[in-house]
C-alpha cells in the first residue's frame, strides 16, 4: 500500500513518469489480496514488484538456463517423482555406456581410433566389451554379408534390455558401396532395429564420437518408468 | 621445491579464472576440464571460444557453451565460420577475417535429430523393388 501511495504522489509531481507508468496504474487498482492469489505467474511477478524501474533490468540479465531433464511437464506428485527416477536411470546409463563392438570391415579401424587416445572414449564412460551379455550398445562396423546376418542377429537377441544399435559406415547404413552385390544385406537395418546411424566410408572416429554423444542425448530422453505408470 | 609452488600458483590462477572454487566446480561438471586461455572472440549464438597454445594441438582451442543450453551443448551448435577456426582449417578466427557473403548461404542451425523439426528423408522416384502381396483365397 506504501509503494501504491508513492506511485500516486510521483504521478502527480510529473506528468512524464504518468505517461511511463500507465500500463502500470491499471494494475493497481486490484486489490493486493486478489494479485498473490493469482494462477498466472508472468502477470504476479509484473504487478505485484515494488522495485522501481531503474532497478528492474538487472533481474531480466539472468540467464535463464535450459532444465536438465527433459520431462517438466508433470502434473502430479507422483508423476513428478518418477520422472526424477527416469532421470537417475537414464543419467547411470548414458553415463556408462558398454558397446559391443561388431566389426566387420575396415569401419572397425576407425573404431579402434575412436577407442585410442586422441578421441578417448573412456572419458565418456565408454568401454569396449567384447560379450555380448554385458553390453549395453552394438557398433555394427562394416559391411554385413548374408553370411553374418543371422550371426549379428544371435548376438543382438543375447544383449540384455534396454540394448541401442549404432550402424557405423554407409555399408551398414544401406549397404554402401556393396548395395548390389549378391551376397550383402542391404543395410543392417533390415536385420536388427537401428538407433543412430553414422554415415560416412569410413566414417571418422570424430563422427562415430558424435553418434554416441546423440546415443547418449536419445537415452536421456527415455521414459520408461512413466510409461508404465501411464499404463 | 621452486617447480612445485609454480605448480600450485598456476592451480590457483586456473581456479580465480574461472570463477573461485564453485566456478571450477560448475566448470568441471559441466565440460570435465579446467583450462585458462586468452578469448578470440564470440559468435552469433553467444559461444565463446579460447585459445591456449601451452596446450598441444587439438586442446589448445576451445569453446565455452552459451549458458542459455545448460547441459544440452552439442558441436552442432557452433556455427560454420567458428568451425573451420576450432579445426585448425585456418589460423585466422571470423573476427580476424569476416566469412565471405554468399546469397546461397543459408542460415546455420543446430542438429534437429530427436526434435519435431528433425529431417525426414523421403524418396522422390518409383521403387525398383515391389513388396510381395500374398494373393487371396476364396
Amino acid at each position: 500500500m506504501a509503494a501504491r501511495a508513492v506511485l500516486q504522489n510521483l504521478l502527480s509531481i510529473h506528468p512524464l513518469i504518468s505517461n511511463l507508468t500507465r500500463c502500470q496504474t491499471t494494475a493497481f487498482t486490484v486489490s493486493i489480496r486478489q494479485l498473490f492469489t493469482q494462477k498466472n505467474k508472468e502477470d504476479f511477478s509484473k504487478t505485484v514488484s515494488l522495485i522501481p524501474y531503474r532497478e528492474e533490468n538487472t533481474a531480466a540479465n539472468v540467464v535463464k538456463r535450459k532444465p536438465y531433464s527433459p520431462f517438466q511437464n508433470t502434473n502430479t506428485k507422483v508423476e513428478y517423482a518418477l520422472a526424477r527416477v527416469d532421470d537417475l536411470l537414464n543419467w547411470a546409463r548414458k553415463g556408462s555406456l558398454w558397446p559391443l563392438t561388431f566389426g566387420l570391415a575396415c569401419c572397425a579401424v576407425e573404431m579402434m581410433h575412436f577407442a585410442a587416445p586422441r578421441y578417448d572414449m573412456d572419458r565418456f564412460g565408454v568401454v569396449f566389451r567384447a560379450s555380448p551379455r554385458q553390453a549395453d550398445v552394438i557398433i555394427v562396423a562394416g559391411t554385413l554379408t548374408n553370411k553374418m546376418a543371422p550371426a549379428l542377429r544371435k548376438i543382438y537377441d543375447q544383449m540384455p534390455d534396454p540394448k541401442w544399435v549404432i550402424s557405423m559406415g554407409s555399408c551398414a547404413n544401406g549397404g554402401g558401396y556393396y548395395h548390389y552385390s549378391y551376397s550383402v544385406v542391404r543395410g543392417c537395418d533390415r536385420v536388427i532395429p537401428v538407433d543412430i546411424y553414422v554415415p560416412g566410408c569410413p566414417p571418422t572416429a570424430e563422427a562415430l564420437l558424435y553418434g554416441v554423444l546423440q546415443l547418449q542425448k536419445k537415452i536421456k530422453r527415455m521414459d520408461i518408468v512413466q510409461k508404465w505408470y501411464r499404463k | 621445491m621452486s617447480k612445485y609452488i609454480e605448480k600450485f600458483n598456476n592451480l590457483r590462477t586456473i581456479i580465480k579464472a574461472n570463477g573461485g572454487l564453485k566456478g571450477s566446480f560448475l566448470q568441471l561438471y559441466r565440460t570435465d576440464e579446467l583450462k585458462i586461455g586468452d578469448f578470440v572472440g564470440e559468435d552469433k549464438y553467444g559461444n565463446k571460444y579460447y585459445q591456449n597454445k601451452y596446450y598441444f594441438v587439438g586442446r589448445s582451442r576451445w569453446v565455452q557453451y552459451v549458458d542459455k543450453v545448460n547441459m544440452d551443448y552439442d558441436g552442432s551448435q557452433i556455427p560454420a565460420e567458428w568451425h573451420r577456426w576450432l579445426h585448425y582449417t585456418t589460423d585466422d578466427p571470423p573476427t580476424k577475417v569476416p566469412p565471405v557473403e554468399r546469397e546461397w548461404i543459408e542460415p546455420h542451425t543446430e542438429n534437429m535429430s530427436g526434435t519435431p523439426q528433425e529431417y525426414v528423408p523421403y524418396s522422390t522416384t518409383k521403387p525398383k523393388i515391389e513388396s510381395w502381396i500374398p494373393p487371396r483365397k476364396s
